[in-house]
């Protein structure tokens, strides 16, 4: 005969409650922050005049990918210390907003200019074009025909119905709650 | 998975009465308790998403370790376990032959053969918890294929974006079924404003479509008309849509302050400068918040005239839907161009976006009589039938 005391199912719950909090609490304390961004590590640079000023132009991954995200330096020989410009972006994945603005120093590289963490989001032909001016006077000039080739990972189509299963859920949920309840042949008082 | 039927009101409310109804403080600890530790994750997580969007508009450089993203997962981590606790006090209780009322987050649902009895609200809201835990995974995934783009309409940040708003639908239901004690309709007072927040951006899923309007001015304008109307046909009481106005205006006007303020105290803690060329612009996520005391003014008139006229508030609602609807459509690019001298609205374009008001107001007003009906559903209060 087993004469062991079983504790009832009940404290086993409470138990198990009291487990879950010990474990969130302790996980939340351990989950320090850090804010240690990772420096932009340029794998291929081409080569523009701007005027009187030689611009290179830095990509972090190359070849570029439609709708991968890297960043992207412009940095003109000698600095960008005295120096100002505008950005001149053109290509199938440019929006309307983006095609001209003005060049900023990038945000983990900021003896540069540049675009941090920015995606293309269509393959095809790009220029980057730049209107710089400085000590020696006003210049412009593109770099043409810089090419992004078509998106990596699985088709768009499937990665959106994933993503949008917690709604269809939701939905489902809604439905088979309507059904149940039939809220339009209920009275309401408000 | 089992579920037990959720009914009508009038079916219930003889349960109901008969049911071990808590009123007494004591025993509404825990659900109190419950409640608002789901509420609190839901609040910290509205926090962390505007203080995320503010740090990449104004500093950018993003891990996966940052303040304002250890705050979105620790919202929907709190939310999460204390709807786990929740259900696991519902299964106790039920197994101890003194099941939870249906005031504690609404009629039980069987999980799992009966090992777990879930209120429907705290399932809701553990669900979505758990959602946003898988898509998180799902996130580190895309990143790895796409890199670490700071962008709402990727499909695994609008799937986490969605199941944070199940976590705090289910915040509201959980009130909705505790309506008729003062914490449920405070509570109602306080979710209803983060909903309203946060739900416009998942319509950021349509930002690549060309489309006529901004998908993200008609999810403000159809959120906000829907969630307006239905919090305050939950509470039932004068006021109730004045109440979520001013505590939406509250929760905006801190929002408005804490944001740029977090960004900027993080980036000099962090040695890291602001972007260059920053335009004078109102933080990104509080100034997309409707303000809209001028609407809840109207809704109470609105009801008011159900009320005292004995209108069919069923048939009436689309139409006070499409008055709230086209009063937040018209009120918005003016909050817009009074708040951001970088904004300016062609004609045509306000022009299409009061159409939209008032189809999607219609819509909302439509969808809000079904949804107070059916949250009422989920604890018939004796008083209301």
């Amino acid at each position: 005969m087993n004469t062991r005391i079983r504790p009832p199912r009940t404290r086993q719950y409470h138990r198990l409650a009291v487990a879950a909090l010990v474990t969130a609490a302790l996980s939340l304390a351990g989950a320090a922050p850090a804010m240690a961004s990772a420096p932009v590590k340029v794998v291929h640079t081409e080569r523009v005049q701007v005027g009187p000023y030689g611009v290179t132009v830095g990509f972090s991954v190359w070849p570029i990918r439609a709708m991968r995200s890297l960043d992207f330096t412009f940095l003109p020989d000698g600095g960008i210390v005295g120096k100002s410009g505008k950005l001149l972006l053109n290509g199938p994945g440019i929006k309307p907003d983006e095609r001209v603005t003005p060049l900023v120093r990038h945000p983990r590289k900021l003896d540069s200019w540049g675009l941090d963490v920015k995606a293309l989001n269509a393959p095809g032909a790009y220029s980057f074009g730049f209107a710089i001016d400085g000590p020696f006077g006003h210049g412009d000039g593109t770099l043409q025909g810089v090419t992004v080739l078509n998106q990596p990972g699985p088709p768009l189509g499937s990665s959106w119905t994933v993503g949008s299963l917690p709604f269809l859920g939701l939905v489902v949920v809604l439905v088979v709650a309507w059904r149940r309840i039939r809220p339009g042949r209920q009275p309401l008082a408000i | 998975m089992e579920t037990k039927p959720l009914t009508a009101p009038s079916a219930n409310a003889a349960a109901v009465r008969a049911g071990p109804l808590t009123n007494d403080a004591g025993s509404t600890m825990g659900p109190r308790v419950g409640a608002s530790v789901v509420l609190l994750g839901t609040i910290i997580t509205t926090l962390g998403i505007s203080w995320d969007v503010q740090w990449h508009k104004m500093v950018g450089p993003d891990t996966f370790f940052t303040l304002p993203h250890l705050l979105l997962y620790s919202g929907s981590a709190i939310a999460g376990i204390a709807s786990l606790v929740m259900v696991l006090m519902a299964t106790s209780a039920q197994r101890a032959g003194h099941p939870m009322p249906r005031t504690v987050g609404g009629p039980p649902i069987r999980l799992l053969g009966g090992t777990f009895t879930a209120p429907f609200g705290y399932l809701m809201a553990g669900v979505g918890a758990a959602l946003f835990l898988l898509y998180g995974l799902a996130d580190l995934w895309w990143h790895s294929i796409y890199g670490f783009d700071a962008v709402l309409n990727s499909p695994s940040h609008i799937a986490l974006f969605l199941s944070i708003s199940i976590t705090m639908l289910g915040s509201v239901a959980i009130f909705a079924a505790a309506r008729d004690q003062r914490w449920g309709q405070l509570g109602i007072v306080l979710a209803i404003p983060i909903l309203i927040t946060f739900a416009p951006i998942t319509t950021n899923a349509f930002a690549n479509l060309s489309l006529p309007i901004d998908p993200t001015i008609v999810g403000i304008i159809f959120f906000s008309s829907l969630l307006l109307i239905m919090g305050a046909g939950i509470l039932r009481r004068p006021g109730g849509a004045i109440a979520i106005a001013a505590a939406l205006g509250i929760l905006q006007a801190f929002l408005w302050w804490f944001s740029p303020w977090a960004a900027v105290t993080y980036a000099a803690a962090v040695g890291l400068p602001l972007r260059d060329g920053l335009a004078p612009q109102p933080p990104d996520l509080p100034s997309a918040i409707p303000m809209f005391l001028l609407v809840a003014a109207v809704v109470e008139a609105l009801f008011w005239m159900i009320r005292t006229r004995g209108l069919n508030a069923r048939k009436v609602m689309p139409l006070v839907g499409g008055v709230t609807g086209l009063i937040v459509a018209d009120t918005l690019p003016l909050q817009q161009v009074l708040t951001d001298p970088t904004a300016s609205f062609s004609a045509a374009t306000v022009a299409v976006i009061g159409v939209a008001g008032i189809l999607f107001g219609l819509l909302a007003g439509f969808l809000a009589a079904r949804f107070i009906t059916m949250l009422r559903a989920l604890a018939p209060d004796p008083k209301e039938v």
